[in-house]
């Protein structure tokens, strides 16, 4: 069994110890696993060759989505695939697409001229935030007209209406369908806060989670949800996450990535697309 | 020389098979479909062997196979065979007498049978199902005795449909272990064959140490989510209750049968260790299917648990793994969800739910089933905690906070 892992770029600081320790679990597993670092390597994409049986696509940099891409291109099986991480990756289309399957996504404006937002702030503050992204870089809460003067980036922003969180932040993880909550403070001072705690997803957060995952058609990605007034709202979706505060985050993974990579080698898709290229509008999740 | 073997499956081909024919035996296989039709048209096969960092290969050939409707081509080769080997489930010995009989009853000299079984007393078993079929061969002087077999063989790779040979991948232990004293003399010369007399002794130390861990690697690791069984090992506080079951079973059988018999701690480490193998790719859903033979009472968990409680020891580890099998079996549709878990203790295990072991099993079925579902994953096996709840309890405190 030969995997190979596209990662971002190697850093010496802000290493997660997650995937050293899934890679370290697959090499015992009997799996060969190769690290591909995109964006540390000039790429030949000519004489790229579908050289796994599984691609795992953790990296979210420009450069690793357009090496899956070309990969893509040639047949290789990506987990995720990539049509998915790109869509989860531009938040346009993710919000879309979530919007479509019936989960509750905050108001959601575009543009690339912030102070055009001016009028929507009328109706109660907004959150900015790139338009392609992850985590929490270059998001803001705006609250007034002259904040936004400061909120232009040139490229395009994804404008969204601010719910107050009642609380800590609620991430729902998901590794092949089976749901992982952790709650974290926002922003986390501590690495213990970083980690956030566990706690057990209530049914309709469930029903939201088991949502975002079928709009995708896939079984590995995180959900960023706000419970505002007690209504839940999902405010961002990642591919492959850090599933920081995941029990056993690791050996999970690696028993997923090594049964996904079985399934491939059976002959199976690494995930059923649910018609990425037409966009249903579907009954709501929520009650 | 020539053996027979009834049941080309992962024992007969993956240990059997191979044991013999490197003793030179020639090696005839009696089955049914479309693995026998492989074995002889291919007339090979491999077994690969794997502790999990090296890997070896062993051709296993040549070898004839005759299927089970030519009833009298099989007759014939037991009737002149030189050992008669049966592996084809403790469910279908019963299946395969009148096969055997028909082949006994020719034969002019008495033989050796083994039924190569992880039951107890499979041999008793295949003996009075042949001789209820064949009642002279109660005096015929055959030799039947059971096999505990020492190694793992997890799955069979390849088309049976198609020309190349079958591949059986396993572990490399080679013991077995057989009655001595039921077979005739001489004993076979097989690598890995140990002659006991106290075989059902032996025969528990198998069930309620290594089978009650693998039991137990299984059923919580289907509890907490993972797909095999090397990966569910791995898992600390799994890894821990394993270690715990199989430590139960093996004081109750230090108490009854000395502690020589039973083993030290550092052979259920080994077992460990062999359930870490992952080249072996053993699911748990394999490993835990037939949940309610695995829950019968004097099996692998409840009667390894009874062992340990007759030895003054609380067996709560095997308890809490005879609950995750309920579980399992709910979820297998094996039974247990049509008849109940009540029931089920009652008749299959044996157990009072009301009282002592039964008691401690049907509590923690109880407390499991609190969140069971097919696609929930139990966070924790100390808290039992689950990934996600039933109902919204605003009060619940962390770690079990709902949100």
């Amino acid at each position: 069994m030969k995997i190979g892992i596209l990662m971002p770029r190697q850093r010496t600081s802000r290493r997660s110890p997650l995937m050293p320790e899934v890679l370290k679990l697959l090499r015992e597993f009997g799996a060969t696993v190769d690290v591909i670092y995109p964006d540390d390597h000039v790429t030949d994409v000519g004489s790229l060759r579908v050289e796994h049986d599984l691609y795992v696509l953790r990296s979210d940099t420009e450069l690793a989505l357009s090496v899956a891409g070309a990969l893509h291109a040639i047949g290789a099986p990506i987990l995720n695939p990539w049509p998915v991480a790109s869509m989860m990756k531009d938040r346009i289309a993710a919000a879309r697409r979530l919007a479509a399957a019936g989960i509750p996504v905050p108001e959601t404006h575009v543009t690339c001229v912030p102070q055009r937002l001016a009028h929507l702030l009328e109706e109660g503050p907004l959150v900015l935030k790139p338009a392609r992204g992850a985590r929490g870089r270059g998001m803001r809460v705006v609250f007034e007209p002259d904040e936004l003067e400061e909120a232009g980036t040139g490229g395009p922003i994804l404008a969204q209406r601010y719910h107050r969180p009642d609380g800590a932040d609620r991430k729902i993880y998901c590794i092949g369908g089976q749901l992982f909550g952790v709650l974290r403070r926002y922003p986390a001072l501590s690495y213990h806060e970083k980690c956030g705690e566990s706690f057990s997803i209530a049914p309709e957060l469930r029903e939201i989670a088991l949502g975002c995952g079928a709009a995708f058609g896939v079984d590995l990605f995180g959900i960023d949800v706000v419970v505002s007034e007690g209504k839940p709202w999902v405010v961002d979706v990642r591919s492959f996450p850090g599933f920081r505060g995941v029990p056993d985050a690791a050996l999970r993974l690696a028993d997923y990535i090594y049964a996904t990579a079985q399934r491939v080698l059976a002959g199976h898709a690494v995930a059923e697309l649910p018609g990425l290229n037409t966009i249903g509008e579907r009954k709501a999740v929520t009650a | 020389m020539k053996a027979v073997l009834v049941g080309p499956g992962r024992i007969g081909c993956g240990f059997v098979g191979q044991l013999l024919r490197d003793s030179g035996y020639e090696v005839v296989f009696v089955g049914r479909g479309a693995v026998v039709e492989n074995l002889a048209r291919v007339g090979r096969y491999i077994v690969r062997l794997t502790d999990g960092r090296f890997t070896d290969e062993v051709q296993v050939r040549p070898v004839r196979a005759v299927s089970t409707s030519q009833e009298d081509a099989v007759a014939a080769e037991i009737a002149s065979a030189d050992l008669v080997a049966v592996s084809v489930g403790a469910q279908n010995l019963v299946a395969v007498a009148p096969l055997l009989a028909a082949g006994l009853l020719r034969r002019t000299s008495p033989v050796n049978v083994i039924a190569f079984e992880n039951c107890n007393d499979p041999a008793g078993c295949l003996k009075e199902a042949i001789f209820r079929i064949a009642p002279s061969l109660r005096d015929a002087g055959h030799g039947f005795s059971g096999a505990i077999v020492s190694r793992i063989v997890a799955r069979r790779i390849g088309d049976p449909a198609g020309s190349e040979p079958l591949v059986f991948l396993g572990d490399p232990p080679e013991g077995f272990i057989v009655h001595g004293p039921s077979l005739r003399a001489p004993l076979p010369k097989i690598p890995g064959l140990r002659s006991v007399n106290d075989y059902g002794a032996w025969l528990m130390k198998k069930l309620y140490t290594f089978s009650a861990g693998h039991a137990a690697a299984a059923y919580l690791g289907a509890l907490k989510g993972y797909h095999y069984v090397h990966t569910a090992v791995r898992d600390p506080e799994i890894r821990t209750a394993v270690r715990d079951a199989m430590e139960e079973g093996r004081r109750g059988l230090a108490r009854r049968y000395g502690p020589e018999l039973a083993g030290d701690r550092r052979e259920l480490e080994a077992i460990l260790k062999r359930f870490e193998n992952a080249a072996l790719d053993d699911p748990v859903l394999r490993v835990g299917r037939d949940p309610l033979r695995k829950l019968g009472r004097e099996d692998r968990l409840v009667g390894a648990a009874r062992l340990a409680a007759e030895a003054g020891v609380q067996p709560r580890r095997l308890a809490l793994v005879a609950a995750a099998a309920m579980c399992f079996g709910c979820a297998a549709d094996s039974g247990i969800a049509t008849c109940g878990p009540e029931a089920t203790l009652r008749t299959v295990s044996g157990l009072d739910p009301q009282q002592g072991l039964g008691r401690e099993v049907a509590s923690a079925f109880t407390r499991l089933t609190e969140g069971r579902e097919e696609d929930n994953v139990l966070l924790s096996l100390r808290e039992l905690v689950w990934s996600w709840a039933r109902k919204h309890d605003p009060d619940a405190q962390p770690a079990l906070r709902i949100a």
